[in-house]
């Protein structure tokens, strides 16, 4: 742009602004961004829709996921039964509802605990240095030379199954990445001279780090704690499908989808496994969709 | 190039050494030791402790932790894994049975990933921003968010109970003559595979392909009238696939992962399958030794990867 042109582009602006036509901007430009990207915005509504329903499912249905009613067994979707009923005469609608509440457990809440980890991990050594990091990153390398689903039967052929287990084993293979990102994040943000300036001053390593330096790379780690949950809810799903996972008692997503192994059920049967596998499609797209939108809105460099 | 080789596998190596000896370890704390898998429970309720002792010193199961390790490692680097609980085979046998289904596997969802990847990718680059730009990228998020597992489902539903157009699942079948009687049974969990994995090196190869379409010597093309198609496979899509290429390497952890499931939805009777099997029935050995053959390959394969970018790009093997 030449400078008459961009002088106009100005003179414009002044012009609207003087007009009163130009309100000021309030609120985060991050947030603001995102609210303007119809993906990101989809994938909130869809991701909303389907939290609340999961956390409010006994104002939504009158059933209950666990209860065994051999008078209604294996019937499609009708007014009564949303889904249609299970083998035992289970309600899957109610029983997706309430497999959602333990998913997005599993899946949102190994995320978050992972990223604490990780990220309070690599900010530390990160900023620091010295053996400490060598020694963090030699042992993150260990458990992401697994390739992840390896690792994650391994530890569960080890310590058996359970809802706590397979949390602690997501958590274990998942803080890996979050520590790499919070560490190559710190490397670069230590150089700049703000954080000179700090330390000039004899603020505590603890405080330039966790309080001044962290708070800057807060979009990769929430960037990288959608992607993350993303990846857990569907090796979540992947386990309980293969039976490995959550204990079948427990209804969840992929528990729910467990059935579909059986080829009868497959081929007859659609309302036990469709409404359930579109279900989990649509959440983890949600997530990715948000994850997207946070990366485009927080990363400056990015503009593709 | 040679001093940067050796200086990787001093990094390889002693990672290697660490992660057997933490598999080592795993099977240490596993319940169960070797004479108790050995010998049927109804003999064993008759044997005697001095019996049981005896036997776990013919076996050297009285000697250190350290010993053992050493030993162990000394059979593994010949070949010798040691045996599988369930039938007592050896389990470098079984590996070896089930190995060439999952390449089979593997390499045709690489190939087929890869091309279509980068073919999509560099359309979709060539046309930023446009509605097939869009769609492209919305069909890639929806690649990397259905389960694979589902969509394996959803696929055998629709092509092979309801079209009947392929198998169900499975390899090869006694009825097979020649080898290629079998490639219609490849097709769905190949093409569900690589349909996982396309997604992906889409996304890689669209900005590979936008960060060299930005470049000076692209300009220079253009400056000089050569055709679009030229400057754009010649001289961009070559720089793009350096990176690329590169990827493959990187996708073999995905790749393996991906696997363990897909071949147990179709039946497919590959390594995957077998560490699927071997965990239900706690075959701890079994379970191990395929981990531990999967951290070797994703190991070798960065190696391998490393050296080649190290190759192509000198600034990477003096830093």
């Amino acid at each position: 742009m030449t400078n008459a042109a961009l002088n106009r582009k100005f003179d414009k602006i002044r012009a609207r602004e003087e007009a009163g036509l130009n309100k000021p901007q309030s609120g985060s430009r991050a947030l603001r961004k995102l609210m303007g990207n119809p993906l990101a915005v989809a994938g909130l509504v869809i991701f909303l829709i389907i939290l609340l329903a999961s956390i409010f499912a006994p104002l939504l249905t009158p059933h209950d996921p666990l209860k065994i009613d051999l008078r209604a067994m294996l019937q499609p979707p009708s007014a009564e039964h949303w889904f249609g009923t299970d083998r035992t005469g289970r309600d899957v609608f109610a029983r997706i509802l309430y497999g959602g509440r333990v998913s997005i457990l599993v899946g949102l809440g190994s995320a978050l605990i992972a990223a604490a980890i990780g990220v309070g991990i690599g900010a530390y050594t990160g900023y620091r240095g010295g053996w400490l990091d060598m020694i963090a990153m030699r042992i993150s390398e260990i458990f992401m030379s697994f390739p992840q689903i390896i690792l994650v039967l391994l530890m569960v052929s080890i310590v058996g199954q359970s809802l706590v287990n397979l949390m602690v084993i997501f958590v274990l293979t998942g803080w890996g990445g979050m520590y790499r990102m919070a560490r190559a994040r710190m490397l670069s943000l230590r150089e700049e001279e703000y954080v000179q300036a700090l330390q000039s001053f004899g603020v505590p390593t603890v405080k330039i780090c966790y309080k001044h330096i962290l708070p800057n790379a807060l979009g990769p780690i929430m960037v990288n704690i959608t992607l993350t949950t993303a990846m857990f809810i569907l090796a979540e799903a992947g386990l309980s499908f293969l039976g490995l996972g959550v204990p079948l008692s427990i209804p969840t997503w992929g528990n729910i989808l467990n059935v579909a192994k059986d080829l009868r059920v497959l081929e007859n049967n659609w309302w036990m496994w469709l409404p359930v596998g579109t279900v989990i499609s649509l959440f983890v797209l949600s997530v990715n969709f948000i994850g997207d939108g946070l990366r485009d809105s927080t990363d400056p460099t990015l503009q593709g | 190039m040679l001093t940067f080789i050796i200086r990787r596998l001093l990094v390889t190596i002693p990672m290697l050494l660490v992660i057997s000896f933490l598999v080592y370890l795993g099977l240490e704390l596993t319940p169960g030791d070797a004479v108790s898998h050995m010998i049927d429970p109804e003999a064993a309720s008759r044997m005697t402790e001095e019996q049981f002792d005896q036997l776990r010193e013919a076996l050297g199961l009285n000697k250190s932790f350290i010993e053992r390790y050493g030993i162990w490692l000394m059979s593994v680097l010949q070949g010798d894994f040691g045996h599988s609980l369930s039938g007592g085979v050896a389990i470098s046998t079984i590996v070896l049975d089930r190995l060439p289904a999952t390449l089979e596997l593997s390499v045709f969802a690489l190939v087929f990933s890869t091309v279509f990847g980068c073919i999509l990718g560099t359309m979709s680059a060539l046309r930023r921003g446009s509605v097939t730009d869009s769609s492209l990228t919305v069909f890639g998020m929806i690649g990397v968010s259905i389960p694979e597992f589902f969509f394996g489902l959803v696929s055998i539903l629709i092509f092979a109970l309801h079209f009947n157009w392929l198998p169900v699942g499975g390899r090869l079948l006694p009825s097979y003559d020649s080898y290629f009687d079998h490639l219609p049974n490849i097709i769905l969990p190949g093409l569900v595979l690589s349909f996982m994995m396309t997604a992906g090196v889409m996304r890689y190869s669209r900005s590979a392909m936008l960060d060299s379409l930005s470049r000076e010597f692209i300009r220079t093309a253009r400056s000089k009238g050569l055709p679009d198609w030229r400057i754009n496979m010649i001289h961009g899509f070559r720089v793009a696939l350096t990176p690329v290429v590169v990827l493959i390497g990187f996708r073999l952890p995905t790749l393996i992962g991906g696997s363990v499931i897909i071949e147990e939805v179709f039946q497919w009777p590959g390594i995957g399958s077998e560490f699927i099997e071997a965990v239900r029935g706690a075959d701890y050995p079994l379970v191990m030794s395929i981990a531990l053959l999967s951290v070797f390959a994703v190991l070798m394969a960065s190696l391998i990867v490393d050296v080649l970018t190290a190759l192509i790009d000198p600034r990477v093997r003096l830093s």
